[in-house]
C-alpha cells in the first residue's frame, strides 16, 4: 500500500541521549509554564518518539536502552510510554500513578488517533486526560491482555 | 530507499551531499547514504528527530532547538542589515 519502508537509520547512544534530553526539556517547559495545556507539548513529544520507534519495530528494545542509560531498574519488557516518562520527567513531580495515567492515555491515542490529528485535539475531543485514561482501561487495559501493550501505529479508526 | 525530511534538513543534507561529491576519492557516494549519515549525526547532536508522518511513514524533521536557533540567526541577520542602511 505504502511501498517498501526505508532502511532504518540506526539510533546511536548519542542520539538516544539527545532524544531523552529533548523530552526532559519539554518536561521542564511544562513545569515552568502556567498554561494548563502545557502538558500536551510533553505528551506529544513522548508520543511521537514511541510511535516512531514502534513503526521501526524497536519500541521495547529502545525503551530498555533508555531505562539503562538513565540508570532506572530495567525490566525485561518495559511498556515504552511509561519507560520514557520515567526517564524524562522529574520523579519528584510525577509519581507512579500519574506516570501510569499518562501512559494509558498515550496507549489509547496510539490505538485510536488518526495520524494527522494533533494529540492535544484528540485527547480533548475524547473528554480529556482522565477520560482517555479510563477509556484505555475499559477498552484495552486489564482483562484485554491481547490488546494492551505495544502501541500500534494509528489507523484511521474511531472507537465506538 | 527513500528518506523523507523537512525543508530545513533537506537543505543541510543536500549541502553535505554536494560536499561529499566534491571530496570523493574515486568512490561516488550515494545520496541516500550521505543523507543517512548526516541525519544520524544531526540526531545525535539533538538537531533532528524522526517521526511518523501523516501518511504513516517514517520521516525526519528539525528539532525545536534547531528551529529556534535558525530563527535567532535570521533575526540577527535582519537586524544587522537594518543597521547597515
Amino acid at each position: 500500500m505504502h511501498g517498501p519502508e526505508p532502511v532504518t537509520i540506526p539510533l546511536s547512544t548519542e542520539a538516544m541521549r539527545a532524544n531523552l534530553l529533548r523530552l526532559e526539556r519539554e518536561w521542564e517547559m511544562v513545569q515552568e509554564s502556567r498554561d494548563r495545556d502545557a502538558i500536551y507539548g510533553y505528551l506529544t513529544a513522548v508520543f511521537e518518539l514511541v510511535v516512531c520507534w514502534a513503526k521501526e519495530g524497536k519500541a521495547v528494545r529502545r525503551a530498555c536502552r533508555a531505562l539503562y542509560l538513565r540508570r532506572h531498574n530495567s525490566e525485561r519488557e518495559p511498556e515504552p510510554f511509561s519507560a520514557l516518562i520515567r526517564c524524562t520527567a522529574d520523579r519528584g513531580k510525577l509519581d507512579d500513578r500519574m506516570t501510569s495515567k499518562y501512559s494509558r492515555v498515550l496507549r489509547y491515542a496510539a490505538e485510536y488517533k488518526d495520524l494527522d490529528e494533533p494529540l492535544r485535539n484528540f485527547i480533548k475531543r475524547k473528554g480529556g486526560i482522565n477520560k482517555c485514561a479510563s477509556r484505555f482501561a475499559r477498552r484495552l487495559g486489564r482483562g484485554r491482555p491481547d490488546r494492551a501493550g505495544m502501541p500500534r501505529v494509528s489507523r484511521s479508526a474511531s472507537p465506538p | 530507499m527513500k528518506i523523507r525530511m523537512d525543508k530545513i534538513l533537506r537543505e543541510i543534507a543536500d549541502q553535505a551531499y554536494y560536499a561529499a561529491r566534491l571530496r570523493r576519492n574515486g568512490v561516488q557516494p550515494t545520496r541516500d547514504r550521505v543523507f543517512a549519515e548526516v541525519l544520524g549525526e544531526l540526531e545525535a547532536n539533538g538537531d533532528a528527530m524522526r517521526f511518523v508522518n501523516a501518511k504513516g511513514r517514517i520521516a525526519w524533521k528539525a528539532t525545536p532547538r534547531l528551529r529556534d536557533y535558525l530563527q535567532d540567526l535570521e533575526l540577527e541577520a535582519e537586524e544587522d542589515l537594518e543597521h547597515e542602511f
